[in-house]
């Protein structure tokens, strides 16, 4: 969705910031929101309150709010895609095999024994 | 109930009207577990980051490779304890092996799919409640009730993913349960995985995607880039998204 949104509006938003590149990544306080996700899933709470006071001074606190839903929401529907092991869909494969790649994602499911493209229909091995 | 007054922050109203439902859902018999058993999959969510096995496989080069008990609250059998906390505590690294196995060890396929329902619901919930600096909800008492058991003839196996799922084109003809008459109506036309990954128990997935779509956007307004709708643009939700999915090594 980021990049579907990154090529809608024409920003060329830097997805290397997905994987641990410093940086906004071409997004307005895109650096203090990949610090808030990282707080919130880690285990310093101080490290947390303070982006978090950060957030409120710099973005607001409706902003907080609607950031923190956001880190909710894929903090579950991972676990959900995850445990019911479901496929990426065919069009969402090809639309995003190049990214995916650059970015080491495909790891991700060929730790799991799993196929990164179902385009392929290449039996799993594990 | 679940109130936020506390935290002195703006959440919005939606949101705790989310959360009470999801929260009030947990409570109830499903479509296959009684509400004492959903709450107590609740407990023992919460439970699991606690747990010494959890924390030594987390760190192994392969959770596969060591034995042992996890840490329970001792009030659910082992099966489905190892199915909680596995997802819990490395989702990222969970198998078709490991999932057969858990379906080998007498959990159900629709038992399986409404656990998955309620540990979404805990951790999303618990999420939010940390990251905007509260303490986690107390969970619900439970209520009386038995869960339905009605299993979704229209449910089958693909190879879409180890669970069966519903296609929405099997919701087009004549439909046994209410069920699966209510995800056709809020359905409709061709589905992302995702959201049909918890179709075997359709309750579950109608309940966990009303939460989705609160706490994240509804589906007609996660393509519309021509305006914003929540106070971080379409751009800063998908980046904390994804970058919530990288640490949860989370490929889809």
């Amino acid at each position: 969705m980021l990049r579907e949104s990154s090529k809608t509006t024409g920003e060329n938003y830097d997805l290397t910031v997905l994987t641990g590149r410093t940086g906004d990544g071409n997004i307005r306080h895109g650096a203090l929101l990949v610090a808030f996700a990282d707080a919130v899933l880690g285990s310093d709470d101080a490290r947390l309150a303070g982006i978090r006071s950060e957030i409120r001074t710099k973005v607001g606190d409706a902003a907080l709010i609607d950031a923190a839903a956001i880190v909710a929401t894929f903090n579950a529907i991972d676990r959900v895609a995850d445990s019911t092991g479901i496929q990426i869909e065919e069009s969402k494969a090809e639309a995003t095999a190049d990214f995916r790649t650059a970015l080491g994602i495909n790891a991700f499911a060929e730790n799991r024994g799993e196929i990164t493209d179902p385009r392929s229909r290449i039996a799993p091995t594990r | 109930m679940i109130s936020y007054e506390e935290s002195r922050l703006p959440v919005r109203a939606d949101i705790v009207q989310a959360h009470n439902v999801a929260w009030g859902r947990l409570a109830r018999a499903g479509s296959w577990l009684d509400g004492k058993t959903r709450v107590a999959i609740a407990a023992e969510t919460r439970h699991a980051p606690q747990c010494e096995l959890c924390r030594r496989r987390k760190e192994a080069l392969s959770p596969y490779s060591i034995a042992g008990q996890h840490d329970s609250l001792g009030t659910l059998p082992e099966r489905i304890v190892e199915q909680i906390h596995r997802i819990v505590s490395d989702p990222g690294r969970l198998t078709r092996k490991w999932f057969d196995g858990v379906i080998a060890f007498g959990t159900s396929d629709v038992e399986y799919v409404e656990i998955v329902g309620v540990i979404a619901t805990v951790v999303s919930i618990d999420t939010f409640c940390r990251a905007i600096g509260m303490p986690p909800s107390a969970l619900p008492d439970p209520m009386p009730g038995e869960p339905h058991r009605r299993r979704p003839r229209t449910a089958h196996q693909r190879g879409e993913a180890w669970v069966p799922m519903i296609h929405p084109k099997d919701l087009e003809g004549d439909l046994d349960t209410e069920e699966e008459k209510a995800l056709a109506k809020y359905w409709g036309g061709v589905l992302a995985n995702i959201r049909r990954a918890l179709s075997l128990v359709p309750e579950e997935a109608y309940a966990w995607f009303q939460l989705v779509e609160t706490q994240y956007l509804p589906g007609k307004w996660m393509r519309d880039f021509s305006q914003e709708f929540r106070a971080i643009t379409h751009a800063q939700i998908e980046l904390i998204a994804g970058r919530v999915s990288v640490l949860n090594q989370c490929f889809y």
